[in-house]
């Protein structure tokens, strides 16, 4: 049996979870090629026009597996809590896929702030589905976890040789699967080495004490993933020498809360930057080397 | 506590009236500005102040409120709950804020939005208030806004047939005007019967079988019709008979797990705010042979973008024509109204051929049912 | 009177152009023209009509006028039109009387485009795009202005093509900049153009079509219709054979004039009209605070007509009239 995993939006977050789980099952899995842009392209021909480009690309990386495996895993995600919310994109996509391609099998765990929707309980249910043990599927799940520990620990380690690095530094305040994509944020990377500057990623950072921190911006903030990416700002505000807050067109979340930022951080330049399916590179080089013009001056 | 408290607060419908009467009776001494309607100047301030795709119905509200606080209100009142709305209030006092205006926002939304917390906010306004003061404005309130959804709705439903055309206009004025009058809850019962009396004797020349059109979408571009171009107004014009389930009434009784099961078959999980209400009331519009659908939403509105595919799939299943309309500051009527028109001719054009050929010989009129 | 055959008029009034027919009984073309509306659509239709009028033999009498397009309902003031139809009914009824088993129905025009689906003669679903030019007959002209040829050729140049290039269309900004770049990059002209003719077909399908099931028989129309690359790449994109009638352009046309015809009232029409005065004007009623945008439509300085009045006071009507009393 083989689970496919579409490489966009939560993959960035769960990646090292849902590996382990599946690979401590035993279960192989087959994970969607790098974004290109025959699969971004497959991706909007299915799409709303409305919807945001990196749901687009995901419903691209769930068509390219379509006949490779058993079943897809699109989890459905709410949130963790009364305040932790995830975006309203997340709590549809799995109807959306199911919808959009009707005959794929898909594999799906609810993750909820409301009712009894623990992670463990749905990995227990994955596991299930799959003919697993609840035992053997709670073996499994708590190996994932602390992968996952591992895995962000890895990523905060990173992140402090990244700060120690010698010359300028810009603070990337993404979601993880808009910077880490191949089409839309590694254009932007490359841009960023060629200017010779360092790279921080917002989400290389702890999560809790970003939480934390994004309080310094926003109190009334709820969407989980926007406080793990803004709060980085007061955090690394005084280790790093602008800040660029990246977003492709049209977020939802980012709409609101990039214009609290805008408004709350004053002391640091910040720039954001729209990414959408038509954007030309040319454009991106010019924005970006006047920016670094700009940190250069101060 | 400011000198003399005024308030306003954004537009919604005709419930402005309702809000209006409420605040009078909790907080005596204050003044209440209603906004005035929504006209392009609305727009133009709250787009020129808005974050840049931010969905409409948060650049219409700043509007809102920016034309409120030129007429001198300082106590500003937003809600909000589900989806990007939540987070409105926030973004929107921030931006007034650095616009340099001096006002108390009070926003009650998602976590705040309870009683209690309302109950405090007026307490410190009016240190006089008590509860039972309180729970009555909240009864006149909820009677007032129950009075005004039960006859809407069957406005909505039967004025493309009344036989002496104004009828049911003339007699919502009498309805506003009387639940502008009083908060007295016996009064209102009294009213309640007088006006559904009188709502009932409206003379109707109903044809045998109506053309009929459900409307679904989001909170604000349903009940807020200067968002859609008072598109219920067009479609009845042309003689259609128009439902639409969402009303203030609907949002305070619905229950996730009741539309979620009307959605069956569809959607296995809510899709955020109102989508799966959409879902649920479309299969319904669906099973009771309505003519058509009219899915409408703001721009970008992600829950109903969630419940498009579904929408879609209901579509094909049921036979049964959907039109998708989206709303920003920037749409232009003229092609709103090129579609709604042709929808309303392709609904009578259907009607006609299916009458023409009485016996269905190729399979109209019959339905397939959605699998699970 | 009594020998005189009864005829049809309809007029299409575009954003871009202003098309005419007039027909006979039989849904026969008679007469035909079309003309740069230019902005003006009153000025658009009176040389229109004198056009229609001088292609007609004495036999005739125009007894009915069917008016569609953005500007419907000025110009069908204007004539006193029996029927003003919106642009999908319209094209819809002058399609399916040239082609009755149509099925698809793709419309691509100077400015909009419409995707139209019949089923049994029955319009079941329609699509509009009128927010982006991205894709239409204007975004083409201003390319072939670039590329230096005449957007008449465009057609049989793409069709010449080996290996189109591939144009990103979704904008007419970057799909400009984008065709900058492979110019510059050593494209041949003619790939150019078979590649934006393809950037068309493909635009309009994922803009109009997503989430619809296409069936033959396929039939395209409106201006660009005329574009037989653009007719190559739908075939390509689509895999269905696409029928384009002689007439594609007019087929607004050709419908109004038929729902015109068949609307049951008829009174000879006066070609008269080119010499009266109209006009228009648009004002804010402050009747109340509803700040109605009402347009008048004046008619030798009288008016005729009233748009965009929402309120029940007729407050914005006494309004209109004192404006006109001052535009005179």
């Amino acid at each position: 049996m083989i689970i496919g995993i579409p490489k966009g939006l939560l993959y960035y977050r769960y990646e090292a979870l849902w590996r382990s789980f599946f690979h401590t099952l035993k279960i192989e899995t087959l994970v969607s090629q790098n974004t290109d842009y025959g699969l971004m392209a497959e991706g909007i021909r299915n799409t709303a026009d409305e919807s945001c480009l990196p749901a687009k690309i995901y419903l691209g990386h769930v068509r390219s597996l379509a006949g490779k495996c058993d079943y897809i895993l699109v989890p459905r995600f709410d949130g963790t809590g009364k305040n932790e919310k995830l975006c309203e994109r997340f709590f549809g996509m799995y109807d959306t896929v199911k919808n959009t391609f009707p005959g794929v099998r898909l594999l799906d765990y609810n993750l909820s702030s409301k009712g009894l929707h623990s992670e463990a309980r749905g990995f227990v249910e994955m596991g299930a589905r799959l003919g697993k043990h609840p035992f053997v599927s709670l073996f499994a799940y708590n190996q994932a976890k602390k992968t996952q520990k591992e895995q962000q620990a890895a990523q905060v380690r990173r992140q402090k040789k990244r700060l120690a690095a010698e010359g300028a530094k810009i603070l990337l305040v993404s979601q993880p699967y808009v910077i880490h994509d191949t089409q839309l944020g590694k254009p932007l990377l490359q841009i960023l080495k060629d200017l010779n500057i360092t790279p921080v990623f917002s989400d290389d950072c702890d999560a809790a004490e970003c939480v934390k921190a994004s309080r310094k911006i926003s109190k009334q903030l709820y969407w989980s993933m926007n406080k793990e990416s803004i709060g980085s700002i007061p955090l690394l505000q005084n280790q790093v020498d602008g800040v660029i807050l990246l977003t492709a067109y049209p977020c939802g979340t980012d709409s609101l809360v990039n214009e609290m930022v805008m408004r709350k951080v004053r002391d640091i330049p910040v720039i954001q930057i729209l990414l959408d399916e038509q954007q030309g590179e040319a454009g991106l080089q010019t924005r970006l080397e006047s920016f670094a013009d700009i940190i250069a001056k101060r | 506590m400011p000198q003399s408290v005024i308030f306003t607060f954004p537009r919604l419908g005709d419930y402005h009236i309702v809000i209006k009467s409420f605040l009078r009776e909790i907080v005596p001494a204050a003044h209440v500005i209603v906004p005035p309607p929504v006209t392009q100047k609305t727009l133009d301030l709250g787009s020129r102040y808005s974050p840049d795709f931010i969905c409409s119905p948060f650049k219409v509200t700043l509007g809102n409120y920016l034309e409120g606080l030129e007429q001198g209100a300082n106590v500003l009142l937003q809600t909000g709950m589900g989806c990007r709305f939540g987070y409105y209030g926030e973004v929107q006092e921030q931006i007034l804020r650095d616009l340099g205006y001096d006002f108390q926002f009070l926003c009650f939304s998602c976590g705040q939005a309870r009683l209690d917390r309302v109950y405090a906010a007026m307490k410190r306004l009016n240190p006089s208030l008590n509860p039972a003061q309180f729970a009555h404005a909240l009864l006149a309130g909820a009677k007032k806004i129950h009075m005004m959804d039960k006859f809407n709705r069957y406005m909505r439903e039967n004025m493309a047939f009344e036989k002496a055309q104004g009828s049911f206009l003339r007699l919502q004025s009498n309805l506003y005007e009387a639940l502008q009058k009083t908060n007295n809850i016996s009064l209102l019962h009294q009213t309640s019967g007088a006006i559904f009396a009188a709502m009932n004797k409206i003379p109707l020349e109903t044809p045998q079988r109506p053309l009929r059109v459900g409307v679904v979408g989001d909170l604000y571009t349903l009940m807020e019709p200067s968002s859609n171009f008072y598109l219920e107004n067009e479609l009845i014009k042309q003689g259609i008979s128009v439902s639409r389930m969402m009303s203030v009434s609907f949002l305070f009784l619905r229950s996730n797990a009741r539309s979620l099961r009307g959605a069956q078959g569809y959607l296995k999980y809510t899709v955020g705010a109102n989508g799966v209400d959409s879902v649920c009331q479309c299969k319904r519009y669906a099973q009771m042979g309505f003519d058509g659908i009219v899915h409408m939403k703001s721009f970008g509105c992600t829950p109903e973008i969630n419940a498009t595919p579904a929408l879609q799939r209901l579509s094909r299943d049921y036979k049964i024509p959907i039109l998708h309309l989206s709303f920003d500051t920037q749409t232009s009527e003229t092609g709103v109204q090129t579609r709604i028109e042709a929808f309303s001719d392709m609904l009578a054009m259907k009607r006609k051929a299916q009458a023409a050929s009485a016996a269905p010989a190729f399979g109209k009129g019959e339905r397939s049912v959605g699998n699970a | 009177m009594h020998e005189r055959t009864r005829v049809f008029l309809g007029v299409d009034v575009g954003s871009i152009s202003t098309k005419g027919v007039i027909i006979n009984n039989e849904n026969e073309v008679l007469s035909s023209d079309y003309i740069w509306t230019e902005g003006n659509p009153i000025e658009a239709t009176k040389q229109l009509i004198r056009s229609l009028q001088s292609g007609l033999d004495d036999g005739v009498a125009v007894t009915a006028v069917g008016v569609t397009g953005s500007a419907r309902k000025l110009v069908g003031a204007m004539l006193g039109a029996q029927v003003t139809k919106n642009e999908i009914t319209a094209h819809a009824v002058g399609t399916l009387s040239r082609y009755p088993q149509a099925r698809t129905i793709l419309e691509i025009g100077g400015q909009d485009s419409k995707l139209i689906l019949l089923d049994g003669g029955v319009v079941v679903d329609y699509a509009m795009n009128t927010l982006c030019a991205a894709g239409t007959g204007a975004f083409l002209s201003s390319q072939a202005k670039r590329l230096g040829v005449r957007v008449e050729d465009m057609g049989a140049i793409a069709l010449t093509s080996q290996s189109p290039s591939k144009i990103a269309a979704r904008c007419t900004v970057f799909a400009e900049s984008d065709m900058i770049h492979k110019a510059q990059t050593g494209h041949k002209k003619e790939d150019l153009i078979a590649g934006l003719c393809h950037a068309v077909a493909a635009n309009y399908l994922n803009n109009l079509a997503k989430g619809k099931r296409l069936r033959e028989p396929v039939v395209f129309q409106g201006g660009v219709s005329k574009n037989a690359g653009v007719v190559r790449a739908f075939e390509e994109e689509t895999g269905f054979e696409i029928l384009v009638d002689p007439n594609s352009h007019l087929m607004g046309a050709v419908g109004a004039a038929i729902l015109a015809k068949e609307a049951g009232e008829e009174s000879e029409f006066d070609f008269h009209i080119t010499d009266v005065f109209f006009s228009t004007v648009a004002h804010e009623c402050e009747g109340c605070s509803n700040r109605c945008e009402v347009v008048s439509f004046l008619k030798d300085g009288e008016v005729m007509d009233l748009w965009g009045n929402r309120c029940p006071k007729g407050a914005a009507v006494r309004h209109a009239a004192d404006c006109a009393q001052r535009e005179r």
